[in-house]
């Protein structure tokens, strides 16, 4: 017998939850037009005035994103817990928090790389300059991930509770306080023509730190889900 | 409990429990279980509804922590990074994705497992009877087909033990031949198998070693 290399099984896991991913495209779709409509939603509630829109624009595209990466999040585990597919993942011979490392990459892939596309488009609606637009873009690429990565340690541990979406949001919102800080940090001081270098620094190095630490989070926690 | 000897005595001891017990919530699923299972062997656990047999099938695949008693791999304590990739199991959930093909779920399998020596993607599916299903997603095959696209793994990938929870549920009557063929082989490959049925077993190689649950 022949056991395949760790590349192998990654890409294996990768392609198989990228194709699932397509064969039910319409749900990609579906944090995207989220994200459009509440962002058009507030220059009909505050007034179409430029200079306020400016000034929110970085922080309303930002809270937007999260809320919008929010709804596709508990079925990051759920659908494999429902079909044994996890336990058969658990039950193969490579190591499990890698396999879930790359399970909450093909999730980032698939839902907050859409959102990071049409973010120039989401800020421009709210008039954000476009000198602006290349530190917004970096602030969620990195902070898009520590989203996934944050969340799919709450599902983890929620994953076997019935209606956990609503105690999701609640626990997740909370430790997302800090990647908004800096996000939205690096936006303002970018757009009050400061060095904004520091905080997208932050981002980066706790991206970093939940890079290692969330994937083995996440095996604990699962192995604990499918002890019951 | 009773564990009749049988035919593989002079076999290698790949499994054995020793007063294995199981509590849920300070009742007893099970108590004090005792037996020995060997390479070529197969051992049909036996039980009522509720006594037992998943939970069991579900400890002995690392799944479920041992509350009582031990579990020994080959004589030594039983720790998942020793047996891990040997054993095959096979519960009541699937494990099949609805959206994919059967060769597609497959190849998922194969990518983390690796193929057993001497057998393709194709002869698998043939071999279950599936090998016009490629393009179709599992979620359109009917329950014993779904059923079959799980047998496909044991074709497929390699273990030593096989943990098969109520493998003939769903099958027609050559979905049950099929299971019993590929028990069969997989013994003849000095593996062993653990099976648990409600329906009568009609096992053509050795007598099985019978495994009665109880509280």
């Amino acid at each position: 017998m022949s056991r395949p290399g760790l590349a192998n099984a990654c890409a294996a896991m990768l392609r198989r939850d990228l194709t699932l991913a397509w064969r039910r495209r319409g749900d990609i779709a579906m944090p995207v037009l989220y994200a459009l409509i509440v962002t058009m939603l507030f220059p009909f509630a505050l007034g179409p005035e430029d200079t306020l829109l400016q000034r929110i624009a970085g922080g309303v595209v930002l809270v937007t994103i999260l809320l919008a990466m929010l709804l596709a999040l508990d079925a990051m585990f759920s659908s494999d817990i429902e079909d044994g597919s996890l336990e058969q993942l658990v039950l193969a011979p490579q190591p499990l928090a890698l396999m879930l490392a790359v399970k909450i990459l093909a999730h980032w892939l698939t839902t907050a790389l859409p959102l990071i596309v049409i973010s120039p488009l989401l800020a421009g609606m709210l008039h954000l300059p476009t000198a602006v637009m290349p530190v917004l873009v970096l602030a969620l690429l990195l902070s898009t991930p520590m989203l996934s990565l944050l969340g799919a340690i709450l599902v983890a541990l929620t994953a076997g509770t019935r209606r956990s979406g609503m105690l999701l949001a609640l626990m997740l919102l909370p430790l997302c306080v800090p990647v908004v800080i800096f996000a939205a940090g690096a936006v303002a001081a970018s757009q009050q023509g400061l060095p904004w270098l520091a905080p997208i620094a932050w981002l980066g190095a706790a991206l970093v730190l939940l890079l290692v630490l969330a994937p083995l989070a996440c095996a604990a926690a699962l192995r604990i889900a499918l002890d019951a | 409990m009773t564990a009749a000897p049988t035919a593989a005595t002079d076999n290698v001891i790949l499994l054995e429990t020793r007063e294995l017990g199981f509590y849920r919530q300070d009742e007893p699923v099970f108590a004090s279980l005792n037996f020995r299972l060997r390479s070529g062997e197969l051992g049909l656990i036996e039980g009522d509804n509720g006594s037992g047999k998943t939970t069991l099938m579900r400890i002995l695949a690392g799944l479920l922590h041992v509350d009582e008693g031990e579990l020994y791999w080959h004589g030594q304590p039983l720790q998942r990074e020793h047996c891990v990739g040997e054993v095959l199991f096979l519960g009541h959930q699937l494990g099949l994705k609805a959206d994919l093909s059967p060769s597609e779920n497959l190849q998922v399998a194969v990518g983390l497992h690796g193929y057993r020596a001497q057998t393709t993607l194709s002869a698998a599916l043939a071999e279950v009877g599936l090998s016009g299903y490629d393009d179709e997603p599992v979620r359109r095959l009917s329950a014993g087909q779904k059923k079959r696209a799980a047998l496909a793994r044991l074709v497929l990938l390699p273990a030593t033990l096989w943990l098969l929870d109520e493998p003939y549920a769903n099958l027609d009557r050559t979905g049950i031949a099929l299971v019993n063929r590929l028990l069969e082989e997989h013994l003849a490959r000095d593996g062993a198998a653990l099976v648990t049925s409600h329906g009568a077993v009609s096992f053509h190689g050795g007598e099985p070693q019978r495994i009665r649950m109880h509280a």
